[in-house]
């Protein structure tokens, strides 16, 4: 694998969430405008005996939202690099397969990194303050990095089903809407509902967010549970993602 | 070096010499489509056999559907071939492709740019996935870009381009590698007069470069004009070969378009 070429890719990917406010503001505006949503309408309201706010509920479901949202412009800049021949074109060089989804992840954790530091930020401002040492927030950020290695399989497996950039755009919602409905920490549910969570890489980490920013210990087995559970389920859904775009992504 | 079996059964030196030559061998190529639910066949590339010589521009003509793309496809790795082998450079299409891909330079014919770069940023990212230094990168863009007027344009983003410029852009992408084996597949198709007649010119520069051009084109004009030779496809097939002057004679006719009439029975730009 030659970094040059990573790089190479990395810096049109950055150029192109610049030069595509769309994609920007999927990324960086929307968790910015649930925090803050969440922050001014809840940050008030106590839910619980020991004081919890429903903004403090909340907070670990933003993050983990806010991640899972990084899946559509992963889905659609792959379907329109192909839609355009630029997937056919670059295959034409020496580049290897492996370096360009290398760029991606690479940029896809890059992401995860700004976004979670700037949804932390809005929270620090609006008052949240996790239980926890820094050891808990530092444990939080690497739950998001690992997350948002699934988003990456997510959009190749959008990729391959759509035809186009327009219909990626549509079909990422099949991944991202159950997963936000009943994986997110954001709405109560009954039992049922939960079990089917547990098939969801959003539940595990937003289980992990809200032990870690609760001041669970990182001695407990059930952090370490969800760790385990979401770098298999990442790891699967990139080798899956990259393996069905191979085949069948043409 | 061609590394066909039998060349070392060649003893004549003028034979080998011949062959060490040709910066392409095609060697009855077939590229069939299979529809898995109807078991319908579609030969799209039907046993083609030629070879190019270094440093020639050759031209593949036909109409469209012909099966020119389809052979440059193969040539350059983007599909396999059913059947037969093709050498670039002396290199086996399918053994030592990673090889070759260092070696061409590949002009689509659907322009494939990224429209929010601007054109030294699209020629920039392909010469660093060449792995071209940095100086020779700035040092070929700027002359291809002074070269085809696209200086003062060249800080735009390719998405306010006009069409003809796109498509300049798009050959020149193929260059910053300064490859000895060019691909340009239908590379004027939507162009203006004026911009066709630009881009003929600078087609022709790359023969004292002794760049070999393999060049698709169902446009007799560019054909006569900037082939050195000539492979008229139809259905897959091969159905002449030699410069267009060989080929008027040989046909008796008064141009390509005449020969393809005389050998088929029908135009190359039927229905447009």
């Amino acid at each position: 694998m030659n970094f040059r070429r990573v790089s190479a890719f990395m810096t049109i990917q950055f150029k192109s969430l610049i030069r595509v406010p769309s994609a920007l503001c999927m990324i960086l505006l929307l968790p910015v405008v649930l925090a803050l949503t969440f922050g001014l309408l809840f940050g008030s309201i106590i839910i619980d005996e020991t004081g919890l706010t429903v903004f403090e509920f909340l907070v670990p479901g933003v993050f983990a939202i806010s991640a899972l949202y990084m899946a559509m412009p992963v889905s659609y800049s792959f379907a329109e690099d192909r839609e355009q021949g630029m997937l056919k074109r670059i295959k034409t060089t020496p580049t290897t397969a492996l370096e360009f989804i290398m760029s991606h992840i690479i940029s896809n954790i890059g992401m995860a990194i700004i976004q979670v530091a700037i949804i932390a930020l809005i929270c620090y401002l609006l008052g949240y303050r996790p239980v926890g040492s820094a050891v808990n927030i530092i444990s939080a950020f690497i739950f998001m990095i690992i997350f948002s290695l699934s988003t990456i399989g997510f959009g190749l497996i959008t990729a391959t089903l759509a035809k186009n950039a327009k219909t990626a755009a549509g079909i990422i919602w099949i991944f991202m809407l159950p997963q936000q409905m009943l994986a997110s920490g954001l709405y109560p549910l009954p039992n049922e509902a939960e079990m089917i969570s547990k098939f969801m890489p959003l539940y595990y980490a937003t289980d992990a967010l809200t032990k870690l920013f609760n001041g669970g210990s990182l001695g407990e087995l059930t952090i370490w549970w969800d760790l385990i559970v979401l770098t298999i389920f990442s790891v699967i859904l990139v080798i899956v993602g990259i393996l069905l775009f191979k085949k069948y992504g043409k | 070096m061609i590394k066909t079996k039998n060349l070392n059964l060649l003893n004549n030196k003028n034979i080998q010499e011949a062959y060490n030559n040709k910066a392409i061998e095609v060697l009855n190529l077939r590229k069939i489509y299979r529809n898995k639910k109807t078991i319908e066949e579609v030969k799209a590339v039907d046993g083609i056999s030629f070879s190019v010589k270094q440093g020639e521009i050759f031209g593949l003509l036909g109409p469209n559907g012909a099966g020119k793309t389809t052979i440059i496809s193969i040539l350059c790795g983007l599909i396999s071939p059913t059947e037969g082998d093709a050498y670039v450079e002396g290199h086996h299409i399918k053994k030592d492709l990673k090889k070759i891909k260092e070696l061409i330079g590949v002009c689509p014919q659907q322009a494939a740019i990224y429209q929010y770069l601007n054109a030294k940023e699209n020629l920039e990212l392909f010469g660093k996935l060449h792995l071209v230094k940095k100086e020779d990168i700035n040092k070929r863009m700027n002359m291809f870009l002074n070269l085809l007027g696209l200086s003062e344009s060249s800080k735009r983003k390719a998405k306010h381009y006009s069409g003809g410029m796109i498509r300049q852009l798009n050959l020149i992408m193929a260059l910053i590698n300064d490859p000895p084996i060019l691909f340009l597949d239908e590379p004027t198709i939507g162009m203006d007069p004026r911009v066709r007649r630009t881009t003929w010119n600078f087609i022709n520069s790359l023969k004292q470069k002794d760049i070999t051009v393999i060049l698709t084109t169902h446009y007799i004009e560019e054909a006569e004009s900037l082939c050195d030779r000539v492979a008229i496809i139809d259905f897959g097939k091969l159905i002449a070969i030699g410069t267009p002057k060989e080929l008027v004679e040989k046909y008796h006719s008064e141009d390509l378009e005449e020969v393809f009439l005389n050998i088929t029975g029908r135009r190359i730009l039927e229905g447009f």
